[in-house]
């Protein structure tokens, strides 16, 4: 009548308290093995990587890196590569769980710092007394709100408006330098039936903060732009209205299409001639076809106000490490050998190429798209890093709100300012 | 003459249904076999312009998906078998026997899946440091059958409940104990209400995301879906490959579910109840 | 000939033997422990003010004051309820009624349901991917409006407010029917033909023994279906994340996104447990009213 006899059903019965057993036991063993092996294991100079460098190119070169330091004997690492969006709504409990990886891929800026406050992060002073010959800038972003430093830079890049070398010549159009040039610009490229200004803001509406960000530093300064990230004004005063009056009339050369596909179709659009140019950062010719590159060029955003000191986006990469690490001496020794020229000359072979290293003494790839992103963020006065590097994650949602309606609708604008204000201000109040 | 009519209007409507049903996923199969030159040059949405079969061999080496889909096997079997065991017996208990607070019970198991998952990420991530399990697959397991045991308890329920008391009154009037009557008689009974519970739990364990990033840290203990998200790169993917990646993850799902199906779906055969 | 069951002589129920206090009680603890204890640590938080990292600070019932006053939170309060009516909704009625058509086993009905069950199992990563080209400018829909002469109904689906919601339920629901399909089927076949013969013999049309027969004997698939779809509505968050993250601005935004963006980029856990207490109270309040009195009409019967 019934294919289960009592004793198959025994037999199961027993197979699960012997997996009940199993897993208790297991519990048990591996609650003994971590906390003995824990201390034997940094004993032995165990360094564990958490990294976020999940492009294929990026974590061959990082698992490159991360060999080169394990023959010099300084400490065993091991890499962890995760998922970018993993990796950032993770990052918090690894800093904060018992037993925390010991370094960590990251963002220079507050996105950094706001960890350091919460005393999560390493003192990396030591590491910072062999890299004098870094530049001050880097130095200043590295170092926390109680002036110690618990970053180390690694590479970092550029944003500009990039387009194809052949379409602009076939257009008959140049390089604008000013804004009135760059308007006349897209006057032309739009009575060519060309939209002007590329933009993919469906899947990646991040991309529209690189308009806020330029536009603010271009017409209000680069100070006053890191004070409204960080809360010291409100995104209701006029000075932020006057940034967005500028960008209503560069609105409509905006691609229409933009707002509905994400920037890696955006660099498609552009490379097919769709589109004109497009703010974006070097990171997007990693979306690019290679016979592409070679065709592609770039211009600084233009610039609006002679009278404020030119500015430039420059997100820094790098690395910090946790407080609680287990093994201080071999962090120090892995986070030197990642500061020092070699291993950033290395990572920037391996890896797709148009990144500039930090260290002063490495070598920046040879192209010409490479020697004038480091001569434009070298005759910057000031660098900033980008919307959520310098303010928070937290922040940036807020942002991705308002400048996408923005976007939609610009005659709202003063509404939309007062939302801002009101969400960032539960931001900043936690 | 209608008899053959209606057949080929039915088989013409599913056909068509189907395909419109499979396009997206054929899409995915198409797009593995492209280029990423390609797929960079012409959009994801446009009609593929190469054609390779290297992004098998990618996803499978580069991307470590034979140690990813071990791993998946290895939460997903005994996570299925354990909660579906599990949630039988406290099913069978509560359905078939007048225990005191049975509908309390109950209902308390289901609530316990009404809360979403992401708010006790955090928690329950704390709380497998507490118990040594953190990065650990046992870790995975233990949520998966604690999360499922609820759910699955209730539908079990449901079927159960419907079962004919005849049968149980004359097996207990023979004297036999609840453990006979589980498992001579509701088990088999409930067969295909476990077969359909078994193939979606498998698919959901099997695809899960968020525990497994919740409880794992390190890259090689992480199960397939985790894993093919880390083939994403920060600003830009290689879909090619992780579509590739996709199409290989699906494979045991689809199987299981073939295999399975015939097991709860209605034949022509006498009911199962007398 | 089965003996009704009122004449049988009422037994004394044996008392609660070990075995059955076990087979409640271990899967009940299991549960305790891993999904209760967060629970109420997750009830617990909606009271306090905590970002992950530092403790958590008590605040009374701010949290929920503010939810009260917060107009991201009405909009997806709105759009959750619509979310539940029509995803529900049609999840059933697809499941349902592809249930019925392919339960019995016929030439290719498996390689139908399997066809049909597919989605399911495919990673969402991609399928999104699929999905957002799909409904790209000059994607698949544009190009298929286009080519039945509906020009003017193109817009920029997941990036217009208005459509944005609308056009995440369709990759919903071909993601969900499939599984409902599956519940039903396993429902039907547990259905005593006899009875279908029985009122196919007094007469009965088809669709009379549908509503008469069929449905009836699925009150406990029912009941389970109900809670499967109210659960999923309010649970939803994958397909919508991926599409949409909640916006443009908002307009798709849902309970449960709200509550992930709040949490995991907001990093306001505090705020977002309160959220989920919302979602976990309008789940209860949906399901419990029409469990009990399904528990209470068995009792009865």
């Amino acid at each position: 009548m019934s294919d289960f006899d009592p004793g198959r059903r025994r037999f199961l019965g027993h197979l699960g308290l012997l997996g009940a057993g199993a897993l208790g036991a297991g519990s048990l063993l591996s609650a003994c093995a971590s906390s003995a092996g824990g201390s034997s294991d940094k004993a032995s100079g165990a360094i564990t990587l958490q990294s976020n460098l999940s492009s294929p190119q990026a974590k061959t070169a990082m698992e490159k890196l991360v060999a080169d330091f394990n023959k010099l004997g300084k400490g065993t690492t091991t890499l962890n590569t995760v998922a970018s969006e993993t990796f950032r709504t993770q990052l918090p409990t690894y800093l904060t769980s018992a037993n925390p990886p010991d370094v960590y891929t990251w963002y220079a800026g507050s996105v950094a710092n706001d960890y350091a406050s919460k005393n999560l992060l390493l003192d990396v002073s030591d590491v910072w007394k062999g890299l004098a010959d870094y530049p001050q800038s880097l130095r200043t972003l590295s170092t926390d709100a109680a002036g110690k430093q618990v970053f180390v830079p690694m590479n970092n890049y550029w944003w500009g408006f990039f387009y194809r070398k052949s379409n602009f010549a076939k257009w008959g159009v140049q390089e604008p330098k000013t804004w009135t040039e760059f308007l006349a610009l897209c006057q032309t490229l739009q009575g060519k039936g060309i939209p002007p200004i590329g933009i993919g803001l469906g899947d990646t509406p991040w991309v529209a903060s690189a308009w806020f960000d330029y536009l603010n530093i271009r017409v209000n300064g680069a100070p006053f732009h890191r004070e409204l990230l960080a809360g010291k004004q409100r995104f209701d005063d006029p000075k932020v209205k006057a940034v967005f009056t500028k960008w209503a009339e560069a609105l409509p050369y905006f691609d229409p299409k933009g707002k509905a596909y994400p920037f890696q179709e955006a660099t498609t659009a552009l490379l097919a001639g769709k589109t004109g140019m497009f703010l974006i950062g070097t990171f997007f010719a990693d979306a690019a076809p290679k016979d592409a590159l070679g065709d592609l060029d770039f211009f600084r955003f233009p610039i609006i106000d002679p009278a404020v000191p030119v500015a430039e986006e420059a997100p820094t990469d790098g690395f910090f490490a946790s407080a609680k690490t287990a093994n201080p001496a071999g962090t120090k020794a892995l986070l030197t050998y990642l500061a020092s020229a070699e291993a950033q000359e290395a990572y920037i072979q391996s890896s797709s190429g148009i990144v500039l290293p930090a260290n002063p003494k490495a070598k920046a790839a040879d192209s010409p798209l490479v020697v004038k992103g480091k001569a434009m963020l070298d005759s910057a006065k000031e660098l900033t890093q980008f919307f959520n590097r310098d303010s928070s994650d937290a922040l940036q949602p807020t942002a991705d709100t308002a400048l996408t309606k923005f976007i939609d609708k610009p005659d709202q604008i003063d509404a939309i300012l007062r939302e801002w204000q009101t969400s960032a201000e539960k931001v900043f109040k936690g | 003459m209608t008899r053959a009519l209606r057949t080929g209007a039915f088989h013409t409507g599913m056909v068509l249904l189907s395909v419109l049903w499979l396009a997206p996923v054929l899409w995915v199969v198409v797009m593995s076999t492209r280029t990423f030159d390609d797929i960079a040059a012409h959009g994801v949405g446009s009609l593929p312009h190469s054609f390779t079969l290297d992004t098998y061999r990618q996803a499978w080496t580069d991307g470590g998906e034979l140690q990813a889909l071990v791993n998946s096997l290895l939460v997903t079997v005994p996570s299925v078998v354990l909660s579906l065991m599990l949630a039988a017996v406290a099913a069978f208990a509560l359905s078939r026997y007048r225990i005191p607070g049975r509908r309390t019970i109950l209902l308390l198991m289901l609530a316990g899946n009404l809360l979403p998952p992401q708010i006790l990420l955090i928690p329950v991530a704390k709380f497998s440091e507490l118990t040594g399990l953190y990065d650990t697959l046992y870790a995975l397991i233990a949520v998966q059958v604690g999360f499922g045991l609820g759910f699955y308890t209730f539908v079990l329920y449901g079927f159960m409940r419907d079962l004919p008391r005849e049968i149980q009154e004359a097996a207990m009037i023979d004297g036999a104990g609840p453990g006979q009557i589980f498992g001579r008689i509701i088990l088999p009974l409930t067969r295909p209400a476990l077969a359909a519970l078994g193939a979606l739990s498998f698919t959901w364990i099997f695809n899960d995301l968020l525990w497994a990033i919740t409880v794992l840290r390190t890259d090689d203990k992480m199960p397939v879906t985790p894993a093919l998200l880390g083939l994403q790169g920060q600003f830009v993917s290689s879909w090619s490959v992780i579509a590739a990646g996709t199409v290989i993850a699906a494979v045991p799902t689809v199987a299981v579910f073939l295999r399975f199906q015939k097991h709860f779906v209605s034949g022509l055969a006498i009911g199962a109840v007398k | 000939m089965a003996v009704p069951v009122s004449t049988l002589p009422r037994r004394r129920q044996p008392r609660l033997s070990p075995l059955l206090a076990a087979f409640v009680l271990v899967p009940f603890a299991i549960e305790s422990v891993w999904v209760f204890w967060p629970a109420l640590q997750g009830f617990w938080f909606s009271f306090t003010r905590w970002d992950g990292m530092t403790p958590p600070r008590f605040v009374g019932v701010d949290n929920y004051t503010e939810l009260a006053g917060d107009p991201t939170f009405r909009g997806a309060l709105l759009n959750t309820v619509i979310w539940l009516l029509l995803f529900g909704g049609l999840s059933v009625a697809g499941g349902f009624g592809m249930a019925l058509l392919l339960q019995r086993d016929r030439r290719g009905v498996g390689f139908y349901r399997a066809a049909l069950f597919t989605p399911v199992v495919f990673s969402l990563v991609v399928t999104a991917l699929v999905w957002r080209v799909f409904y790209q400018p000059d994607g698949l829909a544009d190009t298929i409006l286009r080519g039945v002469g509906l020009e003017h109904l193109i817009r920029p689906w997941l990036a217009d407010p208005d459509t944005a919601l609308y056009a995440v339920i369709l990759p919903a629901l071909w993601r969900q029917i499939g599984y409902v399909m599956v519940l039903y089927l396993a429902g039907l076949k547990a259905i005593d033909p006899a009875l279908h013969e029985a009122a196919r013999v007094d007469g009965a049309s088809a669709w009379q023994r549908l509503w008469k027969v069929t449905v009836p004997q699925l009150k406990g698939v029912n009941a389970v279906v109900l809670s499967v779809i109210v659960i999923d509505s309010l649970r939803s968050f994958d397909i919508v994340w991926s599409l949409t993250r909640g916006g443009p601005y908002h307009s798709s935004e849902l309970l449960s996104t709200y509550m992930y963006s709040t949490a995991f980029q907001g990093l306001r856990l505090g705020y977002a447990s309160a959220i989920a207490v919302v979602i976990f109270l309008l789940a209860l309040a949906v399901i419990l009213g029409y469990l009990v009195r399904a528990f209470r009409e068995e009792e009865n019967a």
